[in-house]
């Protein structure tokens, strides 16, 4: 259906098109799409039809009244444009100004209330009105059980009425159903004309059964999403079981055989690292410390550069991945991918009264003396970061002389500033 | 390094076998290979190697749930080959692929993306009598011992904290210290260090430490 009217609109679109050199646009080929406004009254067939026709929305709905009355056609007509017209597009939440549940509930009572008040009338005419006497009973449970319907399927799910207004629906039709069925048992027309009265009593007692129906559709709907959920979660791990035992293991084998630092190796690896992370998605925290963002930045360092980088995070990691210190570790990290290459060590600590972050590569390592004062990278990138943040960061060679390391601490008493600043 | 050490391979990929089998150097002899938990156990307690390289996830037939097969393998040879010492590979170096066979027994572990002259090396350390500890193992054991939280040991002998001179070593190690670096850092000497990683080793492997079981245990390790 959707696909459909997807070829509709499109089919509307390209008419303008064709038709624009020669400036007769037509009108018809310009109408909106039919769908039916978000905000509406009750379906908003009305109004999107009206729209969707260039018509006044009184014409419409009058049409719909006066075309009801041969034989329902408008109704049939206004029920099939309501279950096939989507809501127009958007997010917000479809809204209906009007209480239909209540409406419903109150063309119920009327119709009820008629047949109540004609039921004596029936028995003095001799069973002449008999048969409108049972349709209007019938029509009365219809809408009590239509009202009950709408209460729970419709406007549950909307903040404004939720399931207060459904449980007051519910309460009332109970009540409206209960006194039809007694009142029928022991009215007048009982007596007089049995079987049609105790039918109609007996569709009263079961439309007291079907206003709390609903409830039973919801909850098997829910039952058998629940189990579509573990299926899927079920199918999901035998995936991930199987892709570990098997392409997991490839890829390391691949990064074994090609040697730590070549490019297959960096992509067996990366490739690894993204399988991973799909394979085992609920067990990362979605919002992004710097513990993750290192380990992020890191994966991104192996593709782009002939390196290995291995971020070990220690201590609950309240730092934030927005922050200077962050900042300041991923230009260290890209400094060591860049100048020294092969492994690089990260590690994070978050201490109670501080966060340390320290990179170490084995590359040829320089000495911060050596470098050129022109030369913004390490100097103002790094350590004067670290230091206008309120923090401290240090370059120095590694131990025995190979490579660098790069130390970053931030104490938790002046994070707070460096933050706000 | 010039002994030879006598090496049983467990791994259920055959082609991960005689790769490795052809990148160990020559001071590694392979005596026996094997590809899941039932012939594993009869291939070790046969050959009675001096190390086994154990991948973490093997498939056996009678395997408890919540073990890794790895782990089942050694408990159930440990006991009738006392000198063998267990090295586990593992595809990742991810925690929880890991502590279960830590807790098991194993001397330490190696990720199977590791070069053949690193698994040559953990080998031999390994059967030295030394642990062998990665990054990423020293900082979960700094976590888990809540080393980050400023606790540490207040006797030399106790199981659930690190002493302070443990948790210096296990820093150095996470920002990717070789234990001779370590050492140098420290002024103390290597055997010195392999002495503090043997025993936070043996800490990991007997506390009983909450955070180490609960977190075992939500991850059905133990």
């Amino acid at each position: 259906m959707e696909s459909r009217a997807e070829q509709v609109t499109d089919a509307a679109a390209s008419v303008p098109a064709d038709h624009a050199p020669s400036g007769s646009a037509d009108a018809a080929a310009s109408a909106p799409r039919l769908t039916r406004p978000r905000a509406c009254i009750a379906t908003g067939v009305s109004a999107g039809l009206a729209s969707h026709l260039g018509w006044p929305v009184w014409v419409v709905r009058a049409a719909f009244v006066v075309t009801s009355l041969a034989s329902g056609a408008g109704l049939l007509l206004y029920l099939w444009l309501w279950v096939f017209s989507p809501w127009a597009p958007g997010d917000e939440r479809p809204t209906r100004r009007a209480p239909v549940a209540w409406l419903l509930m109150v063309g119920s009572a009327v119709s009820l209330l008629a047949a109540w008040v004609t039921s004596g009338r029936v028995v003095d005419a001799g069973g002449s009105g008999l048969e409108s006497w049972l349709l209007a009973v019938f029509a009365g449970v219809c809408l009590a059980v239509a009202s009950g319907a709408w209460a729970t399927f419709i406007d549950r799910p909307d903040p404004d009425r939720g399931p207060r207004q459904e449980l007051a629906i519910r309460i009332v039709a109970t009540a409206l159903l209960a006194i039809t069925a007694l009142a029928l048992v022991f009215g007048p027309n009982a007596n007089w004309y049995p079987v049609p009265t105790f039918a109609a009593a007996l569709a009263a007692v079961l439309g007291i059964a079907l206003v709390y129906a609903p409830t039973l559709v919801t909850a098997w709907r829910d039952l058998t999403a629940e189990r579509t959920k573990r299926i899927r979660e079920e199918q999901r791990s035998e995936i991930a079981a199987h892709l570990h035992d098997s392409v997991l293991q490839t890829l390391a084998l691949i990064q074994n055989r090609a040697g730590a630092t070549s490019e297959v190796a960096r992509i067996a690896r990366a490739q690894e690292r993204e399988l991973r992370d799909w394979l085992f998605a609920g067990d990362t925290p979605a919002d992004s410390d710097l513990g993750t963002d290192l380990r992020d930045f890191g994966a991104a360092l192996e593709i782009d550069y002939a390196v290995t980088v291995d971020v070990v995070v220690v201590g609950e990691s309240r730092e934030r991945a927005s922050g200077e210190m962050a900042a300041a570790a991923r230009e260290a990290m890209l400094n060591a991918a860049r100048h020294a290459g092969g492994e690089i060590s990260v590690y994070v600590e978050s201490t109670p009264d501080s966060v340390e972050v320290f990179v170490r590569d084995r590359g040829p390592g320089f000495a911060l003396a050596d470098v050129s004062g022109d030369r913004l990278g390490v100097r103002e990138s790094i350590i004067g970061r670290m230091r206008r943040a309120g923090g401290s960061g240090e370059v120095r060679p590694g131990v025995g002389g190979v490579g660098t390391e790069v130390r970053l601490r931030f104490p938790a008493a002046e994070r707070a500033e460096g933050h706000r600043g | 390094m010039a002994e030879r050490v006598r090496v049983v391979i467990v791994d259920d990929h055959s082609i991960f076998r005689s790769g490795l089998k052809a990148d160990l150097d020559d001071t590694i002899e392979v005596v026996g290979e094997a590809h899941d938990v039932e012939s594993a156990v009869a291939v070790v307690t046969d050959a009675a190697p001096d190390v086994v390289l154990l991948d973490v996830h093997l498939p056996g037939v009678a395997v408890p749930a919540g073990t890794s097969g790895g782990a089942e393998v050694i408990r159930r040879a440990a006991a009738s080959v006392p000198s063998t010492r267990f090295l586990a590979l593992s595809v990742s170096d991810k925690a929880e692929d890991v502590v279960g066979v830590i807790r098991a027994g194993a001397r330490g572990y190696i990720t199977k993306g590791s070069s053949g002259a690193d698994v040559s090396r953990a080998v031999h350390a390994v059967a030295g009598g030394d642990a062998v500890f990665s990054p990423k193992l020293a900082g979960f054991v700094l976590d888990a011992f809540g080393a980050a939280v400023g606790e540490t040991a207040a006797a030399s002998d106790e199981l659930d904290r690190l002493s302070a001179r443990e948790q210096e070593v296990m820093r150095l190690i996470a920002r990717g210290y070789a234990y001779k670096e370590v050492a140098a850092e420290l002024f103390i000497s290597t055997k010195t260090v392999e002495t503090h990683v043997s025993a936070v080793l043996r800490k990991l492997q007997l506390s009983s430490r909450h955070e180490l079981t609960a977190w075992a245990n939500a991850r059905r390790l133990l």
